[in-house]
C-alpha cells in the first residue's frame, strides 16, 4: 500500500520553511495568534519528514502471515527445510543484511506458528530478538508483547495475533525514531520470504489459489522497489536491480477486472466486495519468478561475510 | 550573532514540533489499535499522515486479497469519528465510505476476488480542530 499526501506537498514545504524564518525573525515576543498559525503549518512539514518517510510516501507490504495461512489452508504439510536456519542469525555482519534477515525470520516465525511448531517457534523468536538487539532496535519489539509471545508460544491463534502486533509496534517505533531504512528492509525481507513460501508450495503442490496469490503481488513489488529506492542505501544496489528485473516479469501478467456493485450490511458493519478479477499467468512466467525470487533470497540469507 | 540565535531558536522550535507531531501520531495509533480486535491479525504496519486541514486528502494504495476479511480502522484526534475514509477500486468506482455510516471508526470488508484499491482519508470538516494526524490500521482474517 502506498500512503501518500496527494495535495499541497511542495507548497506546504515552502510555507513551512517560510514560517520558520518568520518565527525566527519575530524573536521571543511573538504574538500568541502567530505562534498558533505557524505551529499548524510547520507541524505538517516536520511531521512529514519524521513520520511519512522520504517523499511523503508510506508503503505497505502484504503480511507474510497471510501467505503462511494460505499455504496451510491449501493442505501442505509443515516443511522446516524451506526456512532460513535460525542459527544463521549469528552470521549476519552488517545492518543491511541483519535488517533483511530480521524480516525473513519474522515471516519464518509466522510460518512455524501457523503449524503450531512450538520448539521451532522458540528458535525463531530467539533469532528475531538477537538480530533486533544487534541492530540496536530491540526497543522496537515492545517487551510486554515479546513476553506475551513467549507465554503463548504453544497457542497458534494467539501467536499469529501477537506476531502481527509485535511487527506493527516495531514498524511504528522505527518510523517514529527515523530508522525507516531498517523498517523498509524488514518489510522487504518478509515479503521475499513469503514469496519463497508461495513458490515452494506451488512447486510441491500446484493450486490455482497459490498461483493467483503469486501473480497478485505486482503492486506490493512496486511498493518495495519505491521503498528501497527512497532511502538511497549503497548496499541496496544489487537488491534494487534484482527487484526491478522481477517487476519486468510481473509486467507481462494479464489481469481482467470487472466491477460488481458491493453490498453493505450496516448492522454487521460489513461490506461485501464482489468484483471479479481474472488472472492469466503462464507456467514460464511462474518459473521465471521462482528463479528470480530464489536468487534474491539466496543473496539475502547467505550474506554472512 | 543575532542571526545565529534566531536560526537556533527556529531549529529548536522545529524540533519541538517534530517531537510533538510524533507523539501525537503515536498516541492516535495506540488509540486506534483497539479497533483491530484479536480475531484479526495486524498486517504489521501503521499508516500515518499529518493533514493540514479538512481539504487535504491522504491517499493509500493497497491490494485486498481474495477470500479474506479485512478490518480497516481509521482515526484522528483522541476520539472516534474524526476521520472520513472512502475506498475506490482501480477504476475509481466507490466501494465504501464511512461518511454514510456516521464516520464509523472501523469497518469490515469481505473480499471475494483480489483487487487493487485506493483508500482516501480526510479529516471531517464538521469535527475538524485544524490539522491532525491521520492513522489507518489494517487487520485481516481468512474466510
Amino acid at each position: 500500500m502506498n500512503f501518500k499526501k496527494s495535495m499541497f506537498k511542495s507548497k506546504l514545504l515552502t510555507l513551512s520553511l517560510a514560517s520558520l524564518v518568520i518565527a525566527a525573525s519575530c524573536g521571543g515576543d511573538k504574538p500568541k495568534e502567530d505562534e498558533t498559525n505557524n505551529e499548524n503549518v510547520v507541524d505538517v512539514d516536520t511531521a512529514k519528514t519524521a513520520v511519512l518517510n522520504v517523499g511523503g510516501q508510506l508503503f505497505s507490504i502484504p503480511s507474510p502471515i497471510q501467505t503462511a495461512m494460505l499455504i496451510q489452508k491449501s493442505g501442505l504439510a509443515y516443511n522446516k527445510e524451506i526456512l532460513n536456519l535460525s542459527k544463521n542469525s549469528d552470521s549476519y555482519a552488517n545492518d543491511f543484511s541483519k535488517a533483511l534477515n530480521l524480516g525473513i525470520y519474522g515471516a519464518d516465525l509466522g510460518y512455524v506458528s501457523m503449524y503450531n511448531q512450538t520448539q521451532d517457534a522458540m528458535s525463531y523468536l530467539v533469532a528475531v530478538k538477537k538480530l533486533a538487539d544487534k541492530l540496536g532496535v530491540s526497543a522496537a519489539f515492545d517487551a510486554t508483547t515479546m513476553k506475551r509471545i513467549e507465554t503463548n508460544i504453544s497457542n497458534k491463534d494467539s501467536m499469529l495475533v501477537l506476531v502481527g502486533v509485535a511487527y506493527r509496534a516495531s514498524n511504528a517505533y522505527l518510523k517514529t525514531n527515523q530508522r525507516t531504512e531498517i523498517s523498509s528492509l524488514i518489510l522487504t525481507g518478509g515479503w521475499i520470504e513469503s514469496m519463497h513460501f508461495s513458490l515452494t508450495a506451488y512447486k510441491t503442490k500446484p493450486s490455482d489459489e497459490i498461483k493467483y496469490r503469486i501473480a497478485e503481488q505486482k503492486q506490493a513489488l512496486e511498493s518495495i522497489i519505491k521503498l528501497i529506492a527512497s532511502h538511497n542505501m549503497p548496499d541496496a544496489t544489487t537488491l534494487s536491480a534484482q527487484l526491478t528485473d522481477l517487476l519486468k516479469i510481473y509486467e507481462g501478467i494479464q489481469f481482467k477486472y470487472t466491477f460488481v456493485a458491493p453490498v453493505t450490511d450496516s448492522v454487521k458493519k460489513m461490506t461485501y466486495i464482489n468484483s471479479t478479477n481474472e488472472v492469466n499467468i503462464t507456467p514460464e512466467q511462474l518459473e521465471q519468478i521462482r528463479t528470480k525470487v530464489q536468487e534474491i533470497r539466496n543473496n539475502i540469507i547467505n550474506a554472512t561475510a | 550573532m543575532k542571526k545565529l540565535s534566531l536560526t537556533l531558536i527556529a531549529l529548536v522550535f522545529a524540533l519541538s514540533l517534530t517531537n510533538k507531531a510524533k507523539a501525537q501520531c503515536d498516541s492516535i495509533a495506540n488509540f486506534c489499535a483497539k479497533h483491530i480486535i484479536s480475531t484479526f491479525i495486524s498486517d504489521g504496519q501503521t499508516y500515518r499522515a499529518l493533514l493540514l486541514n479538512s481539504e487535504e486528502t491522504a491517499e493509500f494504495h493497497t491490494t485486498f486479497f481474495g477470500e479474506t476479511i479485512y478490518r480497516i480502522a481509521a482515526c484522528s484526534g483522541s476520539s472516534d469519528g474524526n476521520l472520513v475514509f472512502s475506498i475506490y477500486d482501480q477504476d475509481h468506482n466507490l466501494l465504501f465510505s464511512n461518511r454514510n455510516y456516521k464516520n464509523a471508526p472501523y469497518w469490515d470488508f469481505k473480499v471475494k476476488n483480489t483487487l487493487e484499491c485506493t483508500i482516501e482519508a480526510q479529516i471531517d470538516v464538521t469535527r475538524n480542530q485544524g490539522s491532525g494526524c491521520a492513522v489507518i490500521l489494517i487487520g485481516f482474517k481468512q474466510k
